[in-house]
């Protein structure tokens, strides 16, 4: 027999948590206050879908602006930061530790100051998911390849042309992986501050039935989020694959072996 | 000094590609200013194949880039083409460097043509340029792939195709085959000498490998170590074209061990 392939196990342990999901409650092993069956759950969301699609609406606008703020200065501030040498060396520690603090603990001040809108929980998960686009952005630019840099030159590059034609297809890997967290984060900011002060997103769903014990309608906003998260790792993926060619294939072609090998005995 | 021996250019009559007259140059280091490179001469008529040889540290790399225009030396004076070069010309020197620093989000006819591209050439000219580029580094036909797809001897011909893409009479080469496996720096060596009598250029060729230096030079001039002087320089009369068979002769050893006894008892 031969031994299954990781994705043929992978589905398999989906399915298994899926099956587990609706049986367990069902068994009475757990009380359905604390895992609603799966087909309870499911049933609620049909049955609530309008309550839940305007809800995910707010959600995801507020998502799109907070990743557009968190990207577009993230990127900006991080190409200063990583290419200005005296900024970086002012700037890059203080960045960094902030980093480290939890923000969440600016977000009743943010709802001080912007209300309990959408606008709070824009500016909260903007700000939450600047710091990894900014510090990735930052890195990809400092860690160029110098030789990079030399060679252009050599070839009579101008500033800008270093800029627009070595510079940023260089380290659009790094700023991709940060925009890949960064975005994660966005979502993650949106829906916790949904959860703490707000009267309307996804997060607000989750808060409002657990206070009232509704534990079907928690779980099934449980799954718009995540299917919200699944879906923006897979654009994002999507996105990675189609402008890195050459980086992915690098690193882990597997599928065309023999067209790499086959130059090496053709020539040198 | 040697140097005043060495007016070689002038006395055979043939212009000089790559003229040096008293580089020095010396650059601030910590504990104060350190001399790198002390009265350079140099004397390279058109068509030439000079190869510098020298310790790690002497200066090859920092020299080679003053004579690309990518560095400036604290005094002395550099003529490419007749002309002083104070900044990088690519339709005047073509370089190619260790680490052949293609870019990897471009192909292989791509970054041939990069020199092309900052310079604005129409999109035909330049791709048809590049081609044949390609086709004189052996590598027709694999312009579409990206580098990491090529050998490292693929990359470096890609490299060596860059550098001549603007047909300039001069191509500086920093190492260009040391991370090469042994049999693959042996063919690229061949393969340099076929393209370089293929498109008459000067080249100035940097190495560390004493083999490769007699094998490929016209001419070979010695390096000290720091600060950097030329000890020696020494012609290489074997005939061309070039064949391996020659590195067995008495004649190359003879040479190959004058380079090194130069290196070894440099001071």
């Amino acid at each position: 027999m031969t031994r299954p392939s990781p994705r043929t196990v992978r589905r398999l342990i989906g399915v298994l948590i899926l099956v587990l999901w609706e049986a367990i409650p069902r068994l009475g092993i757990l009380p359905e206050l604390f895992i609603p069956p799966l087909t309870k759950t499911l049933h609620v969301l049909w049955l609530d879908s309008a309550i839940y699609a305007a809800a995910l609406l707010v959600t995801v606008y507020e998502v799109a602006i907070a990743m557009l703020i968190a990207c577009g200065a993230g990127i900006l501030i991080g190409s200063v930061v990583g290419g200005v040498a005296s900024i970086r060396r002012l700037m890059l520690p203080v960045f960094s530790s902030l980093y480290a603090v939890p923000i969440v603990i600016l977000y009743p001040v943010f709802t001080a100051w912007f209300g309990i809108g959408s606008e709070s929980k824009i500016v909260f998960a903007g700000v939450y998911g600047f710091f990894p686009v900014m510090l990735s952005t930052a890195a990809g630019i400092r860690t160029i390849d110098e030789q990079y840099l030399l060679a252009a030159r050599s070839m009579g590059a101008s500033l800008p042309q270093l800029v627009m034609r070595v510079i940023i297809p260089a380290s659009i890997p790094t700023v991709l992986a940060g925009l890949r967290l960064g975005g994660a984060l966005t979502i993650i900011g949106v829906v916790v501050s949904e959860m703490l002060t707000s009267a309307n997103g996804i997060g607000y769903l989750v808060t409002k039935n657990r206070t009232t014990l509704d534990s079907p309608r928690v779980f099934a906003a449980i799954i718009v989020i995540l299917t919200l998260s699944v879906v923006y790792d897979i654009a994002v993926r999507f996105i990675e694959r189609r402008t890195l060619v050459w980086q992915t294939a690098g690193r882990r072609d597997t599928s065309r072996p023999a067209r790499a090998a086959l130059p090496a005995q053709a020539a040198a | 000094m040697q140097h005043v021996a060495n007016v070689s250019g002038e006395r055979t009559g043939v212009k000089a590609a790559v003229e040096v007259r008293g580089l020095s140059h010396v650059y601030a280091g910590r504990d104060g200013a350190v001399p790198a490179l002390q009265d350079i001469d140099m004397n390279v008529p058109a068509g030439r194949f000079v190869v510098i040889v020298g310790p790690s540290g002497c200066g090859k790399t920092s020299l080679l880039m003053m004579l690309a225009g990518l560095r400036a030396q604290s005094s002395g004076a550099i003529l490419i083409d007749g002309r002083p070069i104070d900044k990088p010309d690519p339709s005047r020197v073509g370089v190619v460097f260790q680490e052949a620093s293609l870019y990897p989000w471009l192909t292989a006819v791509e970054n041939v043509e990069f020199p092309l591209v900052l310079k604005h050439a129409p999109r035909t000219e330049r791709r048809d340029r590049a081609e044949a580029m390609l086709k004189l580094v052996g590598l027709e036909g694999f312009g579409s792939r990206h580098p990491h797809e090529l050998s490292g001897g693929m990359k470096q011909r890609v490299s060596i195709a860059r550098g001549l893409v603007q047909d300039p009479p001069v191509l500086l080469m920093d190492e260009p085959f040391a991370a090469l496996d042994e049999q693959t720096r042996m063919t690229m060596g061949h393969e340099l000498l076929r393209i370089w009598e293929q498109t008459s250029k000067t080249v100035v060729f940097i190495t560390h490998s004493l083999t490769e230096a007699v094998y490929l030079a016209d001419e070979v001039l010695v390096m000290s170590a720091r600060p950097g002087r030329i000890l020696d320089r020494m012609a290489v009369d074997l005939p061309r074209p070039r064949t391996y068979q020659m590195m067995a002769t008495e004649e190359f050893g003879a040479l190959r061990e004058r380079i090194w006894q130069q290196i070894r008892t440099a001071p």
